[in-house]
């Protein structure tokens, strides 16, 4: 892995046909507008797989390819070891797919949807009850059978959703942004749902654009702009893709002290996190002219000065542990430079 | 493709759906049962349109002076458009396969007649299977007739007694002249178009905006049989409306029914697959169902203006007039129209069933390739 936390090795390499997904120069072109630019990545089985991005930087379209309702322009994409792009019918059968808005028919009940979901993976009268029994429990639906879906409740019918994409029993899951609009409650018995299926070996392929669900996932993938630009655990990514130190600002005039940093020397990125700042510092260019260059607490010394000099006395400063929230601000920066 | 038993199963699990919704969906359903009943009812009693540049035959037995004389009044009218000198046997051909809408008959010994003084009669032959045309048609018809006698007289400078020629008009097909014997053969056509190309069309749009659409195509659903799955509850609708349309028009309207039912089946049929590719097409396109929406109507005035449906395509401008050809509403009106009122088989209607035959595979053929490809995206 390079510095970036970037697989490099990927590139050029066959697809690996034991990984949950293995996708290889992956590109997705909408006229001139290249969407997904080449992307390569593998997905273990049995992995919570987080795919993060802000808004339009291609994650709706990657999935589509994965999931065989897109063709892509270049590239080639293993899920479950079949080739998706030529022959998706031969895997269609194995991995379920929840989409970014909810998407069972609204003019059906509960149970209709349940039936015709269950009727298109051709299951079994008898598995049929069985995976019914199961969707209503975990979607605590029980009693609203033959309610119009139009009817449930956001919450209810993400639960239902996840239920009717689960019904066939698949070994890999696709999850595109499940959890958008809903509230912080609600996300958090999602994803208790989501660890109760990844406890039973399915894996999971999860997109997200809220920072704090990426420490839900055992491997994530940051793409930004169609390119990935890190790929590796939690762990790896927080410690690979930071060389820099952070710093994390109390202070009372935020907004001043945020102006203040944005213009200091030394200082790479400057933002807002939770009521605090935190501020990327270059080591080789904060430590110029003092003793102990490079040295956390000399730069948080120097800091401390430099900021109550400038008229924040209030101001407390720490070195942090980068957050994923760091690490993706820092990634984006870098890579919007020429 | 569609011959094993799980395509089947998800073909019939996909009808059922349709069904479901379509049910739950009543003002729809009272929709497209009652507007066919009303515009019956309306078009049934409302006949306004202006017949002109009728496409006419002129048999001359009489070869004569006084014969030319006739042709040239007619000639002159703006209202006739002599395109044809069939023989007397001729005209009966010409006018199953719709080539001419009126034919002119002057029989032999005319002239003589009228120089002997006495009254000579001529044929006047309308179609009657387009009742305007047919009722305004014999109405202009006698007028020129009156005028050329009228003519006749004031040139001879003598007063005769005898009134002249005297027009025989005799109507072919549909001969009480009832609108509503014309209207519902072009209902029938216009209830498939709407029902099919427009209902369906939005159905698909809808599923797509939703969002519906893209989760079926995750699962082992193929196109095809979502496409027979979709379309086969909406060929069920338009059949039901059909009957109700043909059985209002025959026990409340009497009209007579003189065709076969294997050339109406089989136009209809060859209807039914243009309005599916269309519908497929439209949605195609289109990323909301307003848009779907506008390319309808785009689709559905013109082809209800320019068909003959309402208008008759004769009194069109003649410069307007080769648009109907690319309608293939025009074609699928012509062969109901000649079913229905004229009894007319595949061979008179061969060039109607061909041209429309070439638009259902072309339209079906180009709906289906584009389809398979994109549904989904
Ligand atoms: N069908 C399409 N036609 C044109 N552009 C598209 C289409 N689908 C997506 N895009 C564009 O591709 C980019 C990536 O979109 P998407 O994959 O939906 O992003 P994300 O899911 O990460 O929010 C966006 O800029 C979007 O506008
Ligand atoms: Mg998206």
């Amino acid at each position: 892995m390079s510095a970036d936390g970037r697989h490099e090795g990927l590139a050029g390499t066959p697809p690996n046909p034991d990984a949950a997904l293995s996708v290889r120069g992956l590109t997705k072109r909408f006229g001139s507008f290249t969407a997904v630019d080449g992307i390569d990545f593998d997905v273990p089985r049995g992995q919570i797989f987080g795919f993060l991005g802000p808004n339009g930087s291609g994650k709706t379209t990657t999935i589509r390819m994965l999931t065989g309702t897109s063709g892509p322009d270049a590239g080639q994409a293993l899920v479950l070891g079949e080739d998706v792009i030529n022959h998706p019918e031969r895997v269609k059968q194995r991995f379920g797919y929840m989409s970014q808005k909810f998407a069972l028919f609204e003019d059906m009940t509960v149970e209709e949807n349940l039936r015709f979901y269950a009727g298109v993976y051709d299951l079994s009268p008898d598995r049929f009850a069985r995976q019914r029994e199961y969707v209503l429990t975990m979607a605590d639906l029980h009693g609203r059978e033959n309610e119009l879906t139009a009817n449930l409740s956001v919450g209810w019918r993400q639960r239902l959703a996840l239920g009717t994409a689960t019904i066939h029993e698949p070994e890999l899951l696709f999850l595109d942004e499940p959890t958008g609009g809903v509230d912080p409650v609600a996300r958090r018995q999602f994803w208790d749902l989501l660890y109760d299926l990844a406890g039973r070996g399915v894996t999971l392929f999860v997109t997200t654009h809220y920072m704090d669900e990426a420490s839900h996932c055992t491997q994530l993938a940051f793409i930004y702009r169609g390119g990935l630009i890190a790929e590796g655990s939690p762990h790896d990514i927080r410690r690979d893709a930071i060389t820099e130190q952070v710093i994390e600002v109390s202070v009372g005039d935020v907004d001043a002290a945020l102006d203040w940093l944005e213009r200091e020397p030394g200082v790479e990125e400057a933002y807002l996190s939770g009521a605090r700042l935190h501020a990327v510092i270059d080591p080789a260019a904060a430590g110029a002219g003092t003793s102990g260059a490079g040295d956390p607490a000399a730069v948080v010394a120097d800091y401390t000065g430099r900021l109550q000099r400038a008229g924040f006395a209030d101001a407390t400063l720490v070195t942090v542990e980068p957050t994923l929230e760091d690490v993706f601000v820092n990634l984006v920066a870098r890579a919007q430079q020429p | 493709m569609i011959g094993d038993a799980q395509s089947r199963r998800r073909v019939r699990l996909l009808m059922w759906k349709e069904f479901l919704q379509l049910r739950r969906d009543p003002l729809l359903i009272r929709l497209l049962f009652v507007m066919p009943i009303l515009q019956l009812v309306l078009f049934g009693y409302v006949v306004a349109a202006d017949v002109k540049n009728l496409s006419t035959a002129v048999v001359d037995l009489d070869a004569t002076s006084t014969s030319r004389a006739l042709e040239a009044h007619f000639t002159a009218s703006d209202y006739f458009n002599v395109t044809e000198h069939p023989s007397e046997d001729g005209v009966q051909q010409l006018m199953d396969t719709s080539r001419i809408a009126i034919a002119i008959v002057i029989p032999a010994g005319t002239q003589a007649a009228l120089d002997r003084g006495e009254t000579a009669p001529i044929g006047v032959v309308v179609d009657g299977s387009d009742s305007q045309v047919a009722s305004v048609g014999s109405g202009y018809a006698a007028q020129v007739i009156a005028r050329f006698n009228a003519e006749r007289m004031a040139n001879s400078g003598v007063v005769v007694a005898a009134p002249g020629i005297d027009a025989r008009v005799r109507v072919m097909f549909n001969p009480t002249l009832a609108a509503v014997n014309t209207m519902i053969p072009g209902l029938v056509a216009a209830i498939v178009m709407i029902s099919i190309m427009a209902v369906m069309g939005q159905a698909v749009v809808k599923e797509r905006e939703r969002g519906t659409l893209e989760q079926m195509f995750v699962t082992p659903i193929k196109p095809v049989e979502y496409l027979i799955g979709k379309v086969t509850p909406y060929a069920l609708l338009a059949t039901a409306q059909l009957l109700l349309v043909a059985g209002v028009g025959v026990f409340w309207f009497k009209v007579p029914f003189a065709g076969q039912i294997s050339v109406v089946a089989a136009g209809l049929g060859l209807f039914m697959l243009t309005s599916i590719g269309l519908g497929l097409l439209i949605s195609l396109v289109s990323h909301t169902r307003q848009q779907a929406q506008q390319l309808m109507m785009l689709l559905l005035l013109p082809s209800f203006v320019l068909s003959g449906f309402i208008f008759p395509i004769d009194s069109m401008p003649a410069a307007i007039q080769p648009l109907s050809w690319f309608i293939p509403l025009t074609w699928a009106i012509e062969i109901l129209r000649g079913a229905f009122i004229k009894g007319s088989g595949f061979e008179a209607l061969s060039t109607q069933f061909w041209v429309l035959g070439v638009f259902a595979v072309v339209i079906f053929g180009a709906a289906i390739a584009a389809t398979r490809r994109r549904l989904a995206e």
